[in-house]
């Protein structure tokens, strides 16, 4: 199963209920809100299943019925320099 | 499921991760800084809940230069120079329009070491800490009671800060403080801070910390600074600059650059007013003849400035 981590010259502020994610020094500011954010954390947690299935487990959904979204936010998270892939 | 750009991020968190990034491009080209005040003060030292407008950073001279290039190139705009921040010309400040404001330090006021020697003190017992997961170094438990109560010295006597960090202290760390305060050699304004100035009313910088700690009038103060200067020179650049105008300062207050004649008032109104001081000043003095001669701050203006109000 893919991990990630944040990726260099990444800030991350995790207040709960969102978290603040810049690429930096440049920005802009993100926030993740809600489910996103759930997934920015089980994307940088390491643990059993994948990155949906741990996720899923937070929102109380099934996991295959968000994978396919929380594939693509991945990949856009790792499109905008935010989330780096750590390799199996 | 998205990832958007909001316009209303507290301001907490946007501080946070502009200090995050001023390190990133301080890592970038060797710049050692160290991350003071604000929310980098270790609750032990004193908790407050600090909310703080700006980020506040303490660095190696050496790197001013590079810095400040790196620093435009990614969007910082001097907003105010050392040499017209504040009495001390300890602090250049920088504006971004996403990240906020920005203290670049030179040195510490109240610090009478040299700029480079006491970064490398400070540096020596560095601590870690992490802004947006981003590693900072900030100075060690010790530096930051002695910095903080410095700065609590120009507080203009309000705030208790001083007693607070010096109550929280056991012994040993107040030893440890003293120890540090004689080798940065800021014994002065450490008395300032915890009401004891007049122990120090013989050293060139005395009338200096009592304008920064107790208020004074300007023209006090920028005779404060001369006394305090450590060079003929030094002096001289003082006494040199005296009636000019802080143009930064006036653009701040106008809103705009200031032209040519707004200079021109403001130099006349900033004449008018020191020789205001100083007439007043004169008089409490004829007045009072028969009483030993010293700076009588209260009488020379019934509206004490503080002394980074240049």
């Amino acid at each position: 199963m893919t991990q990630y981590r944040p990726a260099a010259e990444v800030g991350v502020i995790d207040r709960g209920d969102v978290v603040y994610v810049a690429r930096l020094p440049q920005g802009p500011m993100i926030v993740l809100a809600g489910t996103a954010a759930v997934v920015w954390r089980a994307a940088c947690t390491a643990g059993e299943g994948s990155v949906a299935q741990r996720a899923a487990l937070d929102v109380d959904q099934d996991a295959s019925a968000i994978s396919t979204a929380v594939d693509e936010f991945l990949t856009d998270l790792v499109g905008r320099g935010l989330l780096a892939p750590i390799a199996d | 499921m998205s990832a958007d750009v909001i316009e209303r991020i507290p301001s907490d968190a946007r501080l946070e991760m502009s200090r995050a990034g001023v390190q990133v491009i301080a890592d970038r080209i060797g710049v050692r800084l160290l991350h003071i005040k604000g929310d980098m003060t270790d609750p032990r030292v004193i908790d407050r809940g600090f909310g703080g407008t700006d980020i506040d950073v303490l660095i190696d001279p050496a790197g001013i230069s590079a810095l400040h290039d790196e620093l435009a190139r990614w969007g910082w705009e001097l907003y105010s120079s050392f040499r017209n921040n504040s009495s001390f010309a300890h602090a250049q400040t920088y504006f971004h329009p996403d990240w906020g404001h920005l203290d670049l330090h030179r040195r510490f006021p109240g610090i009478g070491l040299s700029d480079d020697h006491a970064f490398e003190i400070l540096w020596a017992d560095h601590a870690e800490a992490r802004a947006a997961g981003v590693r900072c170094a900030v100075p060690s438990l010790t530096a930051q009671a002695v910095l903080l109560t410095l700065n609590a010295a120009r507080a203009g006597g309000r705030g208790r800060t001083a007693s607070l960090i010096w109550d929280a202290l056991d012994d040993p760390a107040r030893a440890a403080c003293r120890a540090l305060v004689d080798r940065l050699d800021a014994q002065v304004a450490f008395a300032a801070a915890h009401g004891e100035l007049e122990r120090f009313a013989h050293r060139p910088e005395y009338l200096l910390w009592k304008v920064a700690s107790q208020g004074g009038t300007r023209t006090e103060d920028w005779l404060g600074r001369v006394r305090a200067a450590r060079t003929l020179r030094e002096k001289a650049v003082l006494v040199l600059r005296a009636p000019l105008v802080n143009t930064e300062r006036l653009a701040h207050k106008l809103g705009h650059t200031p032209g040519a004649a707004e200079i021109a008032r403001e130099f006349l109104e900033r004449t008018a007013r020191g020789a205001r001081e100083l007439i007043r000043a004169a008089g409490s003095r004829i007045r009072r003849s028969d009483e030993p001669r010293q700076v009588t701050i209260e009488d020379a203006d019934p509206a004490p400035v503080k002394a980074d109000d240049e």
